[in-house]
């Protein structure tokens, strides 16, 4: 039997002639701005990031009317079509199409908060020179987080309007406190389901404590896990100091175990950058790769905190970084080139943003920030943080990202309250000095935090931002690769498709 | 009357008609190079800004580099007054762009042309050959 059709209601697309109906070369401009991306050539990004990489000059000859119909043909269809000038009026025919676009955009912000860091233990037996946490390996009553406050953590995450949660277990070394996190799984899991969320959880662990008993409690609960590995072990063990220097041998060790009972798929890595690992930038991508891992994150060090007490060895030029992350790339397209799929995550991220009409909830580069608005931290102490970051600082004691504790604040109190109303102010690059008519704005974000912590205020300068800095010079790159080698165009529009 | 750009010393000099250039975009201008440079802007007449920028002592600038800078600064200040006559002849449109994002729906307008089928066909027209 054939069945009915649904009856699906759509518009026609109208024909050439209807929109071409101006007979003059007067045209209106719409929002966007423009920037060199090298001596040829610049890019012209409008509200919602659609962009058009033109000869340089072209923004000015848009600008000043220098440009028609008759004369240029494909620009003007091209401006025309992606809402960088209109003909008929000043406010384009389409603009609900192009206002759902950039309500596209910003969905991120529909769910509210979503991932919640609990810092179920500060014991850690690492002694990582980056690292901010106290290294306490004995006293569990001072250190570990007591349940009265995981029972509160819960009870603020299932209340946030999200329906879909992550639940991410640090520390310390998050698994020094099992106990915690099972205890903080099993509670949830009978409340989850009453209030209608959908939680994922997330162990961050070095994995040098992992055992076979942990694993498959983590199989029977689809707890994923993410660890840490700074490269080859020579690169890591120098970075990750423990008793016996065997930090690499235990992490090896442990992905392979945790690979075998949980998934290849459900064991991911981590890097940070240091000053030692910029002399390896070849290396490190090919550890990731020896070791199966098809994707890398090349994350520079928080320039602040504790991260920088030890200048030595953790403060270096964002220059610096950027020829590291240059040449690792560069790394990971080779491995492309050949046919393999190995993708780096920031530059994903950024081309998610780029190449693709939706948002990607990556806290530390979204506008409005991601602090608060799509994560929060929940410290072992009882206070909430607006960032992982923001603890950082505290350990330092800086306590401007500290927004409430759970003995004396509500959920309202914390997530709306004057704190966080102080922090909003500055969470929008749309309304930052230098930001508001930058080309990138729709691919980068807002960092307060960061410019707290190394401008001295929440503002912060762009000129010398190392945020803006890093950023700016890493998208210019990225556009600046696809227009220039359609292979790689191809082999980055690979990166941000789905995968099973 | 005709002023030229020129450096002298270590201080770069660019003049600017008030005609042609806005203020606001001279000082977005000048936010980039106030991490290497003292900035100053005044008017050199009643028609025409001068704009000095001079190295801060801590900077590495080399005095042979001088001429590129003043030619980058002739750029900007180019790039920056279109990219400000961008932001003031579209407000209102950005304004009513970010509202109908951030709205309920109800800012929305009836679109434009038929409703029809996937294919292109005019419903009212199907209906009626049924009929």
């Amino acid at each position: 039997m054939i069945g009915t059709k649904p009856d699906k209601k759509t518009r026609k697309f109208q024909e050439l002639d209807f929109f071409n109906q101006s007979e003059t070369n007067y045209y209106f401009l719409l929002p966007f701005r423009f920037h060199r991306l090298n001596q040829e050539k610049e890019i012209l990004v409008n509200e919602v990031g659609d962009f058009l990489v033109v000869p340089n000059g072209t923004a000015q000859n848009v600008i000043t009317r220098r440009i028609s119909k008759q004369d240029n043909p494909d620009l003007f269809g091209d401006l025309v079509a992606n809402f960088f000038i209109t003909e008929e009026s000043k406010i384009p025919q389409l603009i609900d199409v192009y206002a759902t676009r950039y309500r596209t955009k910003k969905s991120f912000l529909d769910s509210f908060t979503t991932l919640h860091l609990f810092v179920v233990s500060l014991r850690c037996e690492h002694t990582c020179h980056y690292c901010q946490v106290s290294r306490v390996t004995q006293d569990r009553d001072k250190f570990d987080m007591p349940q009265k406050y995981i029972d509160k953590g819960i009870d603020f995450m299932l209340n946030s309007p999200s329906p879909h949660v992550t639940m991410e277990f640090q520390g310390g070394e998050a698994l020094l406190a099992f106990d915690n996190i099972v205890y903080a799984v099993e509670r949830t899991k009978k409340l989850a389901d009453g209030k209608g969320k959908f939680v994922t959880y997330v162990i961050c662990t070095n994995l040098a404590v992992v055992n076979e008993e942990i694993l498959h409690y983590c199989k029977e609960n689809n707890i994923l896990i993410s660890t840490s590995l700074d490269g080859p072990a020579s690169v890591h063990n120098e970075n990750r100091r423990r008793p016996g220097r065997n930090s690499y041998e235990l992490a090896i060790a442990g992905i392979e175990l945790s690979r075998k009972i949980l998934g290849q798929d459900k064991v991911s890595a981590l890097m940070t950058t240091t000053n030692l690992s910029l002399d390896y930038p070849k290396e490190i991508v090919d550890e990731y790769y020896k070791l199966g891992f098809r994707h890398i994150f090349l994350r520079p060090i928080s320039p602040y905190g504790f991260a920088v007490k030890n200048e030595a060895k953790n403060k270096y030029d964002t220059d610096k970084f950027l020829e590291f992350y240059k040449k690792a790339l560069n790394h990971i397209l080779e491995y492309n080139y050949r046919g393999d799929f190995y993708s780096e995550d920031f530059a994903t991220i950024l081309l998610r943003k780029i190449l693709t009409p939706f948002p990607v909830g990556y806290v530390d580069l979204n506008s409005p920030s991601g602090a608060i608005t799509n994560a929060i931290v929940f410290n072992y102490d009882g206070h909430i943080y607006a960032s992982d970051e923001s603890r950082m600082l505290a350990e330092m004691k800086d306590f401007q990202f500290q927004l409430g504790h759970f003995d004396t604040h509500t959920y309202e109190q914390i997530f709306y309250g004057n704190k966080a109303k102080q922090i909003s102010e500055v969470m929008t690059n749309e309304s930052l000095t230098g930001c508001s008519e930058c080309a990138f704005q729709s691919f980068c974000g807002s960092d307060p935090i960061h410019n707290h912590a190394t401008q001295g205020n929440m503002w912060g300068y762009r000129p010398t931002s190392t945020f803006c800095q890093k950023n700016m010079e890493i998208i210019r790159y990225l556009i600046d690769l696809m227009d220039s080698d359609f292979r790689i165009k191809q082999i980055f529009e690979s990166w941000i498709k789905p995968r099973n | 009357m005709v002023h030229k750009n020129y450096i002298k010393g270590n201080e770069i000099v660019v003049f600017a008609d008030t005609s042609l250039f806005s203020k606001d975009s001279i000082f977005k201008c000048l936010y980039w190079y106030g991490d290497k440079f003292h900035t100053n802007v005044s008017f050199a007449d009643i028609n025409t800004y001068q704009i000095l920028i001079s190295p801060q002592s801590d900077t590495k600038i080399k005095l042979d580099e001088l001429e590129l800078y003043l030619q980058k600064l002739e750029r900007d200040l180019i790039d920056f007054n279109l990219r400000d006559i961008v932001t003031k002849e579209t407000q209102n449109v950005r304004d009513l762009l970010i509202a109908k994002a951030f709205s309920n729906g109800e800012f929305d307008e009836k679109p434009i042309g038929d409703v029809s089928d996937p294919v292109g066909f005019y419903v009212n027209d199907v209906n009626n050959d049924r009929n």
